[in-house]
């Protein structure tokens, strides 16, 4: 190896050993012992113009377009001719001369859409980068892997965002992403499993505690209420009162039995606005949890309403 | 009282002359116990003799009943049919030009078909093989009197669907959490765990109520998956409260209420019967 790296430099032919000095200004690579240039027009690749950080960095002269996104597409080293500046590149009429600005990346058209979707509907809910680039990734591998092709890619990337927010630890229901996405709840789901079978992963299983902050900062709960309401939770599924109910619906009733229980009382309708269930469901897994209340109810609690003049739906 | 299934199961009982549920299978689950026995149990009758003679302290066998609900078949008659005309010369037809099936209901066996202009036919709603086939041959003696040539080609059994009540509620979370391979439990999505296994080939959903419901390619699949997961069910198994108690027994009064009118039919159909009216050349 080092012998190849010899034969392809440069070097002076009657002193091969000779260190060659570069001299930048004129190209030129000089042989130190008897001053040969051997080198010429030795392209220099030093900056042309020097950048401070203090100045405006809006036109970086160094930088030629956008940070290219490497891991997720084919690295698109294509050629593009960009929007006209100046008075030349408009004709007589306003309109720009040169028009086709198509064609760009063909294959990965898809991939881009895909994630622009991702992107507009995790803003919607306000989720942070680390979520939307891990649905990113996830809908990269489903595409790749290419046996979910027949299905929509709205679709496809609905689901995986659904994913990336149950991997990263913070579920969001499906009627959550049903909300911010054309995609019926039904079709959400069976992509989910689909995904799951063709990446061959699982996830973990959701729990009550994982959604109580956020729906009782949209209901606007105080933080007492919500600690107890995710003890009566917890309590009541360790004790097993609600078999087979929704993890969401026993979150619901925890908070409808805890905020009835304080100051801040909320109504069924409220809750199960914000909770994406009916009022019935809450009703119902409240019948199971109300005559076991005692026990659910942490011990430090504050009752501004006591437990027996809870009400009896 | 050490709980270990031995998982020998026998009566393939398919005499359609059975017991109390017109198209139920019993499988005995033993749990041998203090002693060896039932190992020759093979009925339920003989279930019954042998538990009188135990005594008192060991607890009987649990006797698990599997009602099958559904059993979807497919035929061919092996000739081009005329939908259009079968539509409006046949009787309790009815078609379905979008989606290009022809759908007839038979009042004996309740069951329906879907017949396609191909000449294939996918008859549901029976509850046992030979009902399917019969059913089946039914319909291609209605599609024959029509003045089509058929032929009773390649019958088989497409997919079976069976319910079964265990004794017990089962908790669910758990034992999802311990079978994550197999088992798929979203309870946003849907209330039981669907747990598939390849060998036999089946998909149960089980329930936190102990109910389970098998589909699978054929009747003895439905037994083997209900034998292979009452182990591994046991032991996330719970006493069922009070309230539930109510719900099941709702339940079961419900189910039975709907047995008992397959039994009556069941009484009337004797295979003797049904040879002499169904002719040969089919």
């Amino acid at each position: 190896m080092a012998n190849r790296g010899r034969f392809n430099e440069v070097c002076c032919p009657q002193h091969p050993e000779a260190h060659l000095i570069e001299d930048y200004r004129a190209g030129d690579q000089i042989c130190s012992e008897c001053g040969l240039v051997v080198g010429d027009r030795v392209i220099d690749v030093g900056s042309e113009w020097r950048t401070f950080s203090n100045e405006k960095a809006n036109n970086d002269p160094s930088r030629v377009g956008g940070p290219e996104n490497p891991l997720l597409n084919g690295s698109d080293l294509s050629t593009i001719i960009g929007p006209g500046t100046g008075g030349a590149s408009f004709d007589a009429f306003g309109g720009s001369k040169y028009q086709n600005r198509r064609s760009m990346s063909s294959s990965d058209r898809a991939l881009i859409n895909a994630f622009r979707e991702i992107s507009n509907m995790a803003d919607k809910i306000n989720l942070p980068k680390t979520i939307i680039d891990r649905a990113n990734v996830l809908f990269k591998q489903v595409h790749d892997g290419k046996n979910l092709k027949s299905r929509s890619n709205d679709a496809i990337a609905s689901a995986s965002l659904y994913i990336a927010c149950r991997q990263e630890g913070v579920p969001r229901t499906f009627k959550e992403i049903c909300a911010v996405s054309k995609i019926s709840k039904k079709e959400i789901g069976r992509c989910f499993k689909l995904i799951l079978k063709a990446l061959e992963t699982q996830v973990d299983l959701i729990t009550t505690g994982d959604f109580m902050s956020r729906f009782c900062s949209n209901l606007g709960l105080p933080t007492s209420v919500q600690k107890a309401a995710t003890h009566i939770a917890r309590k009541a599924v360790d004790l097993d009162i609600v078999p087979g109910r929704s993890p969401i619906s026993v979150a619901a009733a925890a908070i409808y039995m805890a905020s009835q229980a304080s100051d801040d009382k909320r109504t069924q309708k409220e809750i199960g606005d914000i909770a994406g269930v009916a009022d019935v469901t809450i009703r119902q897994s409240y019948k199971l949890m109300y005559p076991h209340a005692k026990q659910l109810f942490p011990d430090d609690f504050k009752f501004s309403v006591s437990i027996e003049q809870l009400p009896q739906l | 009282m050490e709980v270990v299934c031995g998982n020998r199961f026998l009566s393939n009982n398919y005499t359609e002359s059975a017991s109390s549920c017109g198209d139920s299978k019993k499988s005995v689950i033993e749990e041998p116990q203090m002693g060896e026995q039932g190992q020759e149990v093979s009925n339920m009758e003989e279930n019954k003799v042998v538990k009188d003679e135990i005594p008192a302290e060991i607890e009987p066998e649990p006797v698990v009943d599997i009602i099958i609900n559904n059993v979807v078949s497919s035929f061919s008659v092996c000739s081009h049919l005329d939908l259009h005309h079968l539509a409006l010369n046949g009787q309790n037809v009815e078609l379905r030009k979008e989606n290009g099936v022809l759908t007839m209901k038979l009042r004996r066996p309740p069951t329906t078909a879907s017949i396609w202009s191909s000449g294939k036919v996918t008859c549901t709603g029976s509850t046992s093989e030979y009902q399917a086939r019969i059913a089946g041959r039914r319909i291609a003696r209605c599609i024959q009197k029509m003045d089509y040539n058929v032929k009773f080609k390649n019958f088989r059994i497409v997919n079976v669907l069976g319910t079964c009540s265990l004794p017990f509620a089962i908790k669910i979370t758990p034992f999802s959490q311990k079978f994550r391979e197999a088992a798929s439990y979203e309870p946003e999505l849907h209330p039981g765990v669907t747990y598939r296994i390849e060998y036999p080939k089946a998909t149960l959903k089980i329930f936190s109520t102990g109910s389970i419901t098998v589909t699978a390619p054929s009747i003895d699949n439905v037994q083997s998956a209900i034998e292979h997961i009452y182990p591994l069910v046991q032991e996330f198994g719970k006493q069922r409260t009070e309230e539930e108690m109510v719900e099941y027994r709702r339940n079961q009064a419900r189910k039975h209420a709907g047995v008992t009118a397959i039994e009556e039919f069941e009484e009337e159909f004797s295979e003797s019967e049904l040879e002499d009216y169904i002719l040969d050349q089919i």
